[in-house]
This record gives structure tokens, C-alpha cells and sequence, in this order.
């Protein structure tokens, strides 16, 4: 990702380049995580467009040939957090100390995991999984749609979240966990006795 | 296997859970030293190996089922416009 304060000198034509040759091509995965943040359909258009113009605006603090999805998807996760999120009168429910006290812990390797059978999850061939995964808190939606939707390697998501990387490992161990509950619960509501 | 031959253990000398190696291996996260240990490691600990494949499906079943949105029509053309209206004004 391109450190910020370096500025690039680009023309029109080069920064037409950049934009449609490696801005757009990323849309429909910008679009993806809009919709995952924000859980509505309006809310991630609007999200989306406010994102490809803040990086038209600053495209000079971008080197063209780099990590163009990385710098897209940290400037969304920025709108959302100052635009979006502070339009929600919900705030957010994770107490992060507590969750890092508690991964810093030695109880982590004691804590027990729902028992959960990949059988139960063949299953699912519905919204299920969706929908667990929707139902998580947004920071935990988060670290699960950039490292298993996306595919960002941690180093990344450090850098599109401003966290440490213990901390993106810590928080996708926890997210995990979490979205499996979910995934127990609806594979006991289909019948799975021991899911 | 003895302690000391876990690629696994870092700087600081801490013994990681299997939690800790499975993460990184499920990640790709893990060298070529750290995906032989766990290879091996999973032969003798079925905690491991029924949450590797666990696991595994899960990461497929999210990739199959929930990215498969398509971009609302006229969104790309929107950016488009307030791109080019843009361009417009600095030129």
C-alpha cells in the first residue's frame, strides 16, 4: 500500500488510466463489502460512489501498479467508519480491551468451541451463512469479509484497518468462533442433533 | 516431535495452541516449515484435524455464498459521470 505523503505527478490521461484500468475493475468487490458494512442496499451505492471519488480526488497519494484493491478498500472502511457509522445511533457493542485481555489469556486455549460437523454444513445451501455471517458485529463482519471473502493476508488487513496484526489475528480468532455459534444454531433448528 | 523443532514458535519462546497454527495454515499464512509441522501435527491430534477440515468448508461455503452480489445497474455509469464531471472542472 502506498505510504501516504508521497504524492505522484500524473496528467488527465494517466489518471484516467489508473482509475479505469485499476480502480474499476475492483467494483463489484467494493460493492460486496459496502453491502456487508451497511446491510442496505442504498446505503452501500452511496458508499461506493463516495469512495471511487475520494480516490479520484486523492489518486496522486496512489503509485499506479500497486496494491489499488488495498487502498480502495481501506478508504471505504473509512467512509464508513466517518460517515456512515456515526449516522448510526447504535454504538459499537465490542469492548476491544476486553477481547484483547482475553486473547492475551491463557483461557483462549481452553475455551470451548461450538461442535459444529462439516455434514451439517452441506446443508446450508441457503442464506444461513449470509445471514450469520450479517449478524455479527461489524468489526467481526469485518476482519471475516477481508480474509475469507477477499483474501487479504494479514499484513494487509493491518494496514486497510490501522490495527496490529496480532490484534487482525486475535479478532478473526474471536470472529470465527462467533460465526460458528451462529452456524450451530441454525444447524440445530434443520434437524442436526449434535451439529 | 519436540518443542524445540515447532517452526511455530516465535521470538518470544511461547508455545502456540493448535488454534494459533490452524489459523495460519487455513490463512496461508504459514512457511513451507510451518505447513510439513502441521501436516504431521495432524496425524496424532484429531481436535486439529476435524477443525482444519471444518474450517475449510466454512471459508468455502463463504466464498461461494456471499460474494456473489451483482453492482446495482447504473451504479458503475453514476461514477462514471461525476468522475468525467470532475476531470471537466480541473481541465
Amino acid at each position: 500500500m502506498q505510504e501516504e505523503g508521497i504524492k505522484q505527478n500524473y496528467t488527465e490521461k494517466e489518471k484516467e488510466q489508473i482509475f479505469h484500468g485499476e480502480f474499476m475493475p475492483y467494483i463489484k468487490s467494493m460493492y460486496n463489502f459496502g453491502y456487508r458494512l451497511t446491510l442496505d442496499e442504498d446505503d452501500a451505492k452511496d458508499l461506493v460512489q463516495d469512495t471511487y471519488l475520494k480516490a479520484y480526488r486523492f489518486i496522486e497519494s496512489f503509485q499506479k501498479g500497486t496494491n489499488a484493491k488495498a487502498w480502495l478498500f481501506r478508504i471505504l472502511k473509512n467512509s464508513f467508519i466517518n460517515d456512515y457509522r456515526k449516522k448510526s445511533k447504535e454504538p459499537s457493542k465490542v469492548d476491544y480491551q476486553e477481547v484483547e485481555t482475553f486473547y492475551n489469556s491463557d483461557e483462549v486455549d481452553r475455551q470451548i468451541t461450538p461442535d459444529l460437523r462439516v455434514d451439517s454444513l452441506k446443508d446450508m445451501i441457503g442464506d444461513e451463512i449470509s445471514n450469520a455471517l450479517n449478524s455479527l458485529d461489524v468489526d467481526f463482519r469485518t476482519v471475516i469479509i477481508l480474509c475469507d471473502l477477499e483474501g487479504f493476508k494479514y499484513d494487509e488487513m493491518a494496514k486497510i484497518l490501522d490495527i496490529p496484526i496480532g490484534t487482525v489475528r486475535s479478532r478473526l480468532h474471536r470472529a470465527r468462533n462467533l460465526l460458528k455459534e451462529k452456524l450451530s444454531q441454525y444447524a440445530k433448528q434443520m434437524g442436526y442433533k449434535n451439529a | 516431535m519436540s518443542q524445540n523443532s515447532n517452526p511455530f514458535i516465535n521470538a518470544s519462546g511461547k508455545k502456540p495452541s493448535c488454534m494459533d497454527m490452524l489459523q495460519l495454515i487455513l490463512d496461508g499464512e504459514a512457511d513451507a516449515d510451518q505447513q510439513k509441522y502441521f501436516k504431521e501435527h495432524m496425524d496424532h491430534c484429531m481436535p486439529c484435524f476435524k477443525s482444519f477440515h471444518l474450517d475449510i468448508a466454512i471459508k468455502d461455503l463463504l466464498k461461494s455464498k456471499c460474494c456473489g452480489g451483482q453492482v446495482p445497474e447504473g451504479l458503475v455509469e453514476q461514477i462514471k459521470i461525476q468522475i468525467n464531471l470532475k476531470a471537466t472542472d480541473v481541465g
